[in-house]
């Protein structure tokens, strides 16, 4: 139970920046996700908030109290690593039993509490196996378990799912969140998988390039992304490139790669001026698709306006490749000198084939849009 | 070793037993082959024919009578105080040695282990360096090093530490010392092999719920490193125990079993006692290393200090 406070943090190995800066407050009892790409600095942020590596640059406080130069054995975290690190050479609950060892409790009580935890994670009954023979479900549930025998006020963890399969993974992450509601200790997740975050965070903390990003809850990065490399890395999305033709008072035209204007409608006009290079993101569940020819007609200014009388953006172009993800199909869709791809769930009824014209069409207020140097436009 | 097998000599029998177990095709027999006719030809055989000189009886113009049996030999060494002091203090000086071996070994390993780059190189080379020389060279080395007018007894005098020097060599501490320095290196690489393959994730897991340190290496880097320990503890005690080159060129008036053996052998040509004393120092041997390692094996898993 404690609040942790980053403050500036940086870490180099000689001229090698892993962390460039770092700063955020994680609230008591939180699960914080830390995201992103490999080599963005998650890892080495984690490290030494468990005080495995000595920041070069900053300060951590736990509870107001600076911990920044205090060795891990001195701090009241603890740590589930990606490898898990069992000790090949104990029991399961010699393994669990560890820290308590370590804390000085005797022997009974800590064999007693070390069986509480795996009943916990419910693997009692391999407490006396050798851990090198439990399969990776297994070894992550009594690293969990050695993790939290020791009571810690934060708990680390380090990519600890990703060398499960999917389905495991996907059950330790519900399994993840009710041990986390049920000890409401503060929780600092680290992970490269976006479902993951979303699944298991109260806020995300994306990194890039040892930077902290943007810090939200999932549905307020997810929605209000803070530049293109964040919408680009959490959710596929369509990049389209274009220059912005004219502004009005209501919207902006850009005359994009697709070949066609794309309008998106704004409130801020002042936002962008004739000539600004712009990328659109046009994300596959704002996408609709049908038939090229299916109900639309052009008005006067060429925008083509559906039987119901509503514009819309809508581009036609012919279907590349059709992937089948499961519950979804993903159709790849050639237009102009750009490739779209669009999904539709597998039940939706007419399917289209590699070959078919088809019109993609989008609400504009769904597009959000990128500067040059990658940060959102305030439309 | 149980079974058919258990009248086989202990050294093919290891070599065997293990093949049985694994494998029960001809073919790995049929590749152990040079090693089994290697040790036949080079151990069990010498060793029956030492065996059989050992149960011979004495003779004043030769080095025993053949042909004969007798327990003479045997007899002799059990009731020789001289011969029993040579053993004694062999043991004496193979625990001593030992202890201080492995001990500098875990540490220096622990640091080739730690190390990178080019300081972890010249840690591994400055090991093999030594066994680039020769025995006899390294180990006389340490007659001008640590004699009464030697270097260090120079230094010690010099910085006022002793008002008279200290007789390192010839004497036990000088067997020690040179006894430490020609087995040294091969515990160190015994316990690094093994370091070496371990991952340093559980050190740092150690240390994350609360390990020191110390306690770290202890609870962890040890028990890890067991086999390794095992393997050095054995071979330095062995030749320690064992050991003819650094007690025949530093030792003083007493020496060890291997000093003796000559004796008897070259100068005494009191054969069937000297091939007695040999079985007899075999047998001790075997028993104590196998104390040795059931002892050390009990520190491999879980262990408790208070």
């Amino acid at each position: 139970m404690s609040e942790i406070t980053l403050d500036g943090l940086a870490k180099r190995y000689g001229e090698e920046l892993a962390v460039e800066d770092v700063s955020v407050t994680i609230d008591d009892g939180e699960l914080l996700c830390l995201l992103g790409p490999s080599g963005s600095g998650k890892s080495t942020t984690l490290r030494m908030l468990a005080g495995l590596e000595t920041p070069t640059d900053g300060e951590i406080r736990i509870d107001d109290e600076d911990v920044t130069d205090r060795p891990a054995y001195e701090r009241t975290t603890a740590t589930v690593f990606q490898d898990w690190a069992l000790f090949p050479h104990k029991s399961v609950l010699e393994n669990v039993a560890f820290g308590l060892k370590m804390q000085g409790v005797g022997k009974e009580e800590r064999r007693e509490r070390a069986r509480e935890m795996l009943e916990r994670v419910r693997m009692t009954d391999h407490a006396d196996d050798d851990p090198m023979n439990l399969s990776g479900g297994q070894k992550q549930r009594v690293a969990l378990a050695r993790s939290l025998a020791v009571n810690p006020d934060v708990l680390l963890l380090d990519e600890p799912l990703s060398n499960l399969d999917k389905r495991l993974s996907e059950d330790m992450q519900i399994e993840l969140r009710e041990i986390h509601a049920e000890l409401e200790e503060t929780f600092v997740h680290v992970t490269h998988d976006q479902d993951e975050a979303f699944t298991l965070a109260d806020r995300i903390g994306i990194m890039a390039d040892g930077n902290l990003v943007q810090v939200g809850e999932p549905n307020e990065v997810y929605q209000n992304p803070k530049n293109r490399f964040i919408e680009g890395f959490l959710g596929d999305t369509n990049f389209v490139e274009g220059v912005v033709d004219r502004t009005s008072p209501d919207a902006v035209r850009v005359e994009t790669e697709l070949g066609r204007e794309v309008v998106v409608p704004t409130s801020n006009p002042d936002a962008l001026d004739a000539g600004d290079a712009v990328s659109l993101s046009l994300r596959p569940e704002a996408l609709s698709i049908e038939s090229a020819d299916a109900g639309l007609e052009a008005d006067e200014a060429g925008q083509p306006v559906r039987t119901d009388g509503s514009t819309t953006n809508s581009v036609v172009g012919t279907v590349e490749s059709v992937l089948y993800r499961g519950s979804t199909v993903r159709y790849s869709v050639a237009v102009e000198g750009t490739s779209v791809f669009a999904e539709r769930t597998v039940s939706d009824s007419g399917e289209f084939e590699t070959g078919d014209e088809i019109r993609i069409s989008w609400d504009g207020a769904d597009v959000l849009a990128f500067r040059d140097d990658g940060s959102r436009v305030d439309l | 070793m149980s079974g058919t097998h258990s009248s086989l000599p202990a050294p093919i029998a290891r070599v065997w037993e293990p093949l049985r177990e694994r494998s029960r095709s001809k073919r790995a027999l049929l590749l152990m082959a040079p090693l089994l006719v290697f040790e036949l030809l080079l151990f069990v055989a010498p060793f029956l024919i030492l065996l059989r000189i050992s149960l011979t009886s004495g003779s004043q113009d030769l080095r025993y009578a053949a042909g004969t049996w007798s327990l003479e030999g045997y007899a002799e060494v059990l009731s020789s105080g001289v011969l029993q002091d040579a053993i004694l203090y062999s043991f004496k000086l193979g625990l001593i040695a030992t202890g201080i071996t492995v001990s500098i070994a875990v540490f220096y390993a622990y640091a080739i282990w730690r190390a990178e780059g080019a300081i972890k190189s010249a840690l591994l080379f400055s090991v093999i360096l030594p066994l680039l020389t020769t025995l006899v060279v390294k180990t006389y080395a340490f007659r001008p090093l640590l004699s009464p007018t030697g270097t260090v007894n120079d230094l010690l005098l010099s910085l006022n530490l002793v008002s008279e020097p200290i007789q390192f060599v010839p004497g036990t501490i000088g067997v020690i010392v040179g006894q430490v320095y020609i087995v040294l290196p091969y515990a160190v690489l015994a316990i690094y092999s093994v370091l070496s393959t371990m991952d340093w994730g559980i050190v740092e897991a150690a240390r994350d719920l609360g390990a020191s340190r110390p306690r770290s290496v202890l609870e962890i880097v040890v028990p890890q490193a067991m086999p390794g320990i095992i393997v050095a503890t054995v071979i330095s005690f062995a030749w320690s125990v064992g050991a003819y080159a650094a007690p025949g060129l530093l030792a003083s008036q007493r020496v060890p079993f291997a000093i003796e053996v000559e004796k008897r052998l070259l100068s005494n040509l009191q054969w069937e006692i000297a091939t007695a004393y040999a079985v007899i120092m075999l047998l001790l041997m075997a028993a104590s290393i196998g104390v040795l390692t059931v002892t050390l094996n009990r520190f491999g898993g879980e262990f408790e200090y208070a």
